[in-house]
């Protein structure tokens, strides 16, 4: 048996309470997963995962916004049943809905960067709604055009399928997501922010 | 039911996570090289084999059912056409293989997720991935699985407590904003205590890690899932 000599390296306790709020974020997300609000006009029940994706880039800013969905793809390919149904596994990274999970990470670092404009977190009830609107609405723009791109590279669509399929159908549920996104961070209703 | 780790004593549980990793990657990179009708049959009985080795079943795929109906109507989406002949069965065969190779590559996650424990594929990060990074990968990792659990609760106690109180009746968007407040103002109480908690505990970017050691198994692995990979490369290169 070995004994290891190296000394301890602590981590600090700013770094602590950031890893711990992108860590529970990464769960929130794929928590959010499983609630499914039938939505009208759309053709699959609407879950939350992608009002979760702005709001880690609002809450967290853009550095650990986008760690947190680092860490919530991550721990869904090894196996965390964070995707949406509750599936789970490296084989999601590559399916027909692989653009759109891939491009969270991205997602939630430009809806934190735009909104905080840079990576020094802003208080988040100084934020006017036209800068969250704007932030959020880039933050679909990335989520839609890598979840087409991805659907026609996995299933081997052209753009106008793929964007039928995958983006057009699905908008109107955006729109109302990003709505509520405002009224949550609008409101005084987190407490911890 | 959703996939998660089954204890057993299977080959697969046996086998060094990195392994098992390889050969996911691999066989990812064979089923987007050789996406023809035979390349998808021998991929089949790989991938088939790969599930019976973790002691899976049929049952492990239940979870995935929720991609199928994007597999399903890929195939037609692509076959139909605005005008004669309406209906390009070529197309429509072309993106059928694709959604089926997806369904394979399905499979073998599925075998990884059945016989590997959350330990050995945090360990397997950390040990991979070099540095802070990887130690803040690794402990993320490990987080997420453990607080999954209770977020869910959190926001199916908080969707109760809605319908309980008539607030079915709202509108969609308010009953989204009712769940989401509930669940991030848990995530962040959680996520403070959990902090200071960790701090408490002297938390260290260099903890003692579970040991993980490459068998003899494992170098069959190992050369298995680079074979599929060198495979995959020579049809590219």
């Amino acid at each position: 048996m070995e004994t290891r000599t190296d000394s301890v390296d602590l981590v600090g306790d700013e770094a602590a309470t950031n890893l711990a709020r992108a860590a529970l974020f990464a769960a929130l997300v794929g928590a959010f997963a499983y609630v499914s609000f039938p939505f009208p006009l759309s053709p699959a029940p609407v879950t939350l995962q992608v009002l979760g994706v702005f709001l880690a880039g609002v809450f967290l800013g853009p550095v650990w916004g986008g760690a947190a969905l680092v860490l919530y793809l991550l721990a869904g390919a090894l196996g965390a049943p964070v995707f949406s149904g509750g599936s789970a596994g490296l084989g999601e990274l590559l399916g027909p809905t692989a653009g759109y999970l891939w491009s969270y990470p991205i997602a939630a670092a430009v809806v934190g960067a735009v909104v905080h404009r840079g990576a020094t977190l802003r208080a988040v009830d100084t934020i006017g709604v036209p800068t969250l609107v704007a932030g959020m609405a880039a933050g679909v723009v990335v989520v839609y055009t890598l979840g087409v791109f991805g659907m026609m590279a996995v299933l081997g669509l052209t753009l106008g399928e793929a964007f039928l399929q995958g983006a057009a159908v699905f908008l109107p549920a955006e729109a109302a997501k990003v709505a509520v996104a405002v009224g949550i961070v609008r409101s005084d209703a987190i407490a911890a922010a | 039911m959703t996939l998660s780790y089954v204890p057993d004593g299977s080959p697969a549980h046996r086998l060094d996570p990195r392994s098992k990793l390889a050969v996911q990657v691999g066989f990812a990179a064979a089923a987007y090289a050789y996406t023809t009708p035979r390349g998808l049959a021998a991929l089949t009985v790989v991938a088939v084999v790969c599930l019976r080795l973790a002691g899976g079943g049929p049952r492990s795929l239940w979870a995935y059912r929720f991609a199928l109906p994007f597999l399903v109507a890929a195939p037609v989406v692509a076959g139909a056409t605005l005008g004669a002949p309406w209906f390009r069965v070529d197309r429509a065969v072309e993106t059928s293989l694709a959604s089926y190779r997806v369904l394979l590559v399905f499979v073998v996650a599925a075998a990884y997720v059945r016989s590997t424990p959350v330990r050995d594929s945090r360990a397997a990060i950390q040990r991979t991935v070099p540095g802070r990074a990887g130690a803040f990968l690794g402990v993320g990792v490990a987080l997420v699985f453990r607080f999954l659990p209770l977020l869910r609760r959190d926001l199916a106690t908080a969707r109760e407590a809605v319908a309980a109180r008539g607030g079915d009746a709202l509108p969609v968007r308010d009953r989204m904003r009712l769940v989401a407040v509930a669940g991030i103002n848990r995530a962040f109480g959680r996520a403070d205590r959990l902090g200071t908690a960790l701090s408490a505990r002297c938390f260290a970017w260099n903890p003692t890690l579970p040991p993980l050691a490459f068998g003899r198994v494992d170098a069959l692995a190992l050369g298995f899932g680079v074979g599929l990979a060198v495979v995959a490369l020579a049809t590219v290169v």
